[in-house]
């Protein structure tokens, strides 16, 4: 082993972080690991381009996201079920709330689109600000603020967490009349 | 209601974010770097010190 100061040592630390970005993009845990392993290999191929002292973990995502937009999008249209999560979701009966919200909050995480899942985890789950997450998926920072709170809000609603019903949903007759009520 | 969204967002991210790292990227990160020291291609600035 050589001891050198190389900055491509610090990849391997940020490969969690990029497969659950890459999960969250995919939807499907395969995908997302064929998904990082392109954005491995493209980083380090144009590992000069990277500004040392800049945000590594930003600037992976964004090869990340630039992947999967240019080719697994195209590849997965027909891939509709998450690893089975929806299925798995509907069959589940919940010891308690939490469980249930996890699941739920799976399946309607699922629904929305791909951009609005990129940047509810950039800046929800990852903690990236509007602006760095602006700057990572190439849009302006108002879009991203307005596209988080549409995000936030459909997911709201998919859930059935909207300000006039914050109930524990568990009962079904309860869940089918909320869905009869909003479009979804 | 927000929070509870971003409550649920940051465990189902960090459900994966700590899982182990797959081997396949383990060794896919050191046959990178093996390439590397066997091609000895010229880098722009960046790498301090060549191994030999």
């Amino acid at each position: 082993m050589t001891d050198r100061n190389d900055p491509r040592d610090e990849l391997v630390t940020h490969l969690p972080a990029m497969r659950a970005f890459a999960l969250s993009l995919t939807r499907n845990g395969a995908t997302a690991d064929d998904l990082v392993q392109e954005a491995i290999l493209k980083a380090w191929s144009k590992f000069e381009t990277f500004e040392p002292g800049t945000n590594m973990r930003a600037w992976l995502f964004t090869i990340v996201r630039n992947t999967f937009y240019s080719l697994h999008r195209k590849r997965q249209r027909e891939i509709e079920d998450p690893d089975g999560i929806m299925s798995g979701a509907m069959a589940v009966k919940p010891d308690h709330d939490g469980r249930l919200m996890m699941d739920e909050f799976r399946v309607a995480f699922g629904k929305l689109t791909d951009e609005q899942r990129e940047v509810l985890t950039l800046v929800g789950a990852e903690g990236f600000s509007y602006e760095e997450a602006a700057e990572m998926c190439g849009c302006a920072v108002g879009t991203v603020k307005s596209r988080t709170n549409r995000a936030r809000k459909r997911l709201a609603e998919l859930m059935h967490l909207t300000d006039e019903d914050a109930l524990e949903i568990t009962d079904d007759i309860t869940q089918s009349i909320v869905s009869e009520s909003s479009a979804a | 209601m927000d929070k509870q969204i971003d409550e649920n967002l940051r465990r189902a991210y960090h459900e994966v974010a700590k899982e182990e790292v797959p081997e396949r990227f383990i060794k896919l990160l050191e046959e990178l770097r093996q390439q590397d020291e066997a091609a000895k291609t010229p880098e722009p600035a960046g790498k301090p010190k060549e191994s030999k």
